[in-house]
């Protein structure tokens, strides 16, 4: 179902982080820092996301031998007109060095 | 703390997230365990850790908690199913421990001290083994039902004269270091019994308890006599009801009049909107909580005539108990801290009637505790 309500600062700062990362996937921690947002506010975020079908999750094998599969995070067509619908504000946009992305 | 101690408590934190979270969200807390991998710096990795477990574990918790009640509802219903249905005081004692449950989800979230919620389980358990007890005698319906209902009057008059006294009310009773409220716990039950019974004694009961409610004062007690007794005179016109009807209408007046100053008290007044304010699901649990303490009038169907009279009025004085939470600072009965409310609503869940059950379906059929026209009797027995 559509999402209705307005969307915080947080979650904007976090749908532009995504929508930087275009077709590439992302990672938690990264994102984190990236939206500067805490964990705590990011999973619940993303898995809301998730459930509305704003974006799609997968394990990755990783590169590197001896690590664990990481989960990685981008949005899916619903989710960057979302992200494009609620660019972070100007302040937010601007401390956080998001780019600002055109309605 | 040193650099291998927090990376392991990190991980515990990441596991005990993992199994909180529901099965279908399992992968996510695996999630934050893999991503705990690829942060290098230690103290970093734990307040990582820390944070996740701080936004996930509230809602995983108050999930978990609420899976035991879900799982008693799918057993009544499927009892109810096979059956033939429960009575309203049966399927009210399973709302109580719903609405309980409830409450303590939003005491959790909420942060309420752990002996908050030990004193509504406490009460809980007391109030079942109440109910046993007064549902086993049928003497409150009985012949000497006016008789009791008017000593309980009595009772609360004692309290309003003589309770502990805080700001001008005088509305609770010490026992060894425990306040309780007399009247929220004995009006319910009072005013089920009333509507069952006619006696004079039983009027005048009411009369005083009036006064009680007057001089406590309590504007909620007040208003849920008012309404359960307006309930009663809706469907038993007589000098008696109306008398009794009028003295709650005049107590109801004066405790509008008199000035009531008392504060909210945490956990206890004025959780109905600010629960939503402290999470969501905490909203959700109160409003569920609340909404389950009505249920059982909506199985006055199964009862006669006289207990559709007593589950209204049973709905009417819950109602009226909601209502004044939700507009004062009165207690929130059942999922806000309070042993009062709980024993009230399982001692006035006992006077409701039981079922009338068709022929044949039990050898001890309970019958209705007034003795029907036979016509009506025949005609409920073929239309159960």
């Amino acid at each position: 179902m559509p999402r209705t309500r307005a969307l915080s600062n947080h979650a904007r700062a976090v749908l532009a982080a995504l929508l930087d990362a275009g077709e590439g996937w992302s990672h938690g921690y990264e994102l984190c820092r990236l939206a500067e947002v805490k964990s705590g506010t990011l999973y619940p975020l993303l898995i809301r996301l998730e459930a509305q079908g704003y974006l799609e999750a997968e394990w990755q094998q990783p590169e590197e031998g001896g690590r664990p599969p990481r989960h990685a995070y981008r949005l899916t067509q619903t989710g960057v007109q979302l992200a494009r619908d609620n660019p972070p504000d100007g302040k937010v946009a601007t401390r956080r060095g998001l780019r600002e992305v055109p309605t | 703390m040193s650099v291998r101690f927090q990376r392991r408590v990190a991980e515990l934190l990441c596991a005990a997230l993992q199994f909180l979270l529901p099965p279908k969200q399992r992968d996510w807390g695996l999630a934050i365990r893999a991503e705990l991998a690829e942060i290098a710096e230690d103290s970093q990795a734990l307040w990582f850790a820390l944070e996740s477990f701080r936004g996930l574990a509230p809602r995983a918790i108050g999930l978990l908690l609420l899976q035991p009640f879900l799982s008693l509802l799918g057993v009544v219903v499927r009892v109810s199913r096979t059956r033939g249905g429960l009575g309203p005081e049966a399927v009210g004692v399973l709302c109580a421990v719903g609405a309980v449950c409830l409450g303590l989800v939003y005491m959790t979230l909420a942060g309420a001290p752990a002996r908050y919620l030990g004193g509504n389980v406490g009460a809980l358990v007391i109030g079942l083994v109440l109910w046993a007890l007064v549902r086993r005698a049928s003497a409150p319906v009985g012949r000497g039902a006016g008789a009791l209902i008017l000593g309980l009057s009595g009772l609360l008059l004692a309290t309003s004269l003589l309770g502990f006294r805080v700001e001008g009310a005088s509305r609770w009773v010490g026992f060894g270091g425990v306040f309780l409220q007399p009247s929220l716990i004995l009006l319910p039950l009072m005013l089920v019994g009333y509507s069952r019974t006619r006696t004079p004694l039983a009027t005048l009961g009411m009369v005083v308890a009036a006064l009680a409610m007057a001089l406590q004062p309590d504007r909620a007690m007040a208003a849920m006599m008012t309404l359960a007794l307006a309930t009663v005179a809706a469907t038993r016109v007589d000098r008696s009801t109306l008398s009794a009807f009028a003295a709650s209408l005049l107590a109801f007046v004066v405790t509008l009049l008199r000035p009531d100053a008392l504060p909210a008290t945490p956990f206890v007044d004025q959780i109905l909107f600010s629960s939503f304010a402290v999470h969501a699901l905490a909203g959700l649990a109160v409003v569920a909580g609340l909404g389950l303490l009505l249920v059982p009038v909506m199985m006055r169907r199964v009862c006669g005539e006289d207990g559709r009279t007593a589950c209204f009025t049973f709905g009417a004085t819950w109602l009226a108990g909601i209502l004044a939470a939700a507009l004062g600072n009165h207690p929130t009965p059942l999922v806000g801290y309070g042993g009062s409310a709980i024993l009230g609503y399982l001692l006035s869940l006992a006077l409701l009637p039981r079922p009338v059950r068709r022929q044949g379906a039990g050898s001890t059929s309970a019958a209705p505790d007034k003795p029907l026209p036979s016509r009506d009797l025949q005609t409920k027995l073929t239309l159960a």
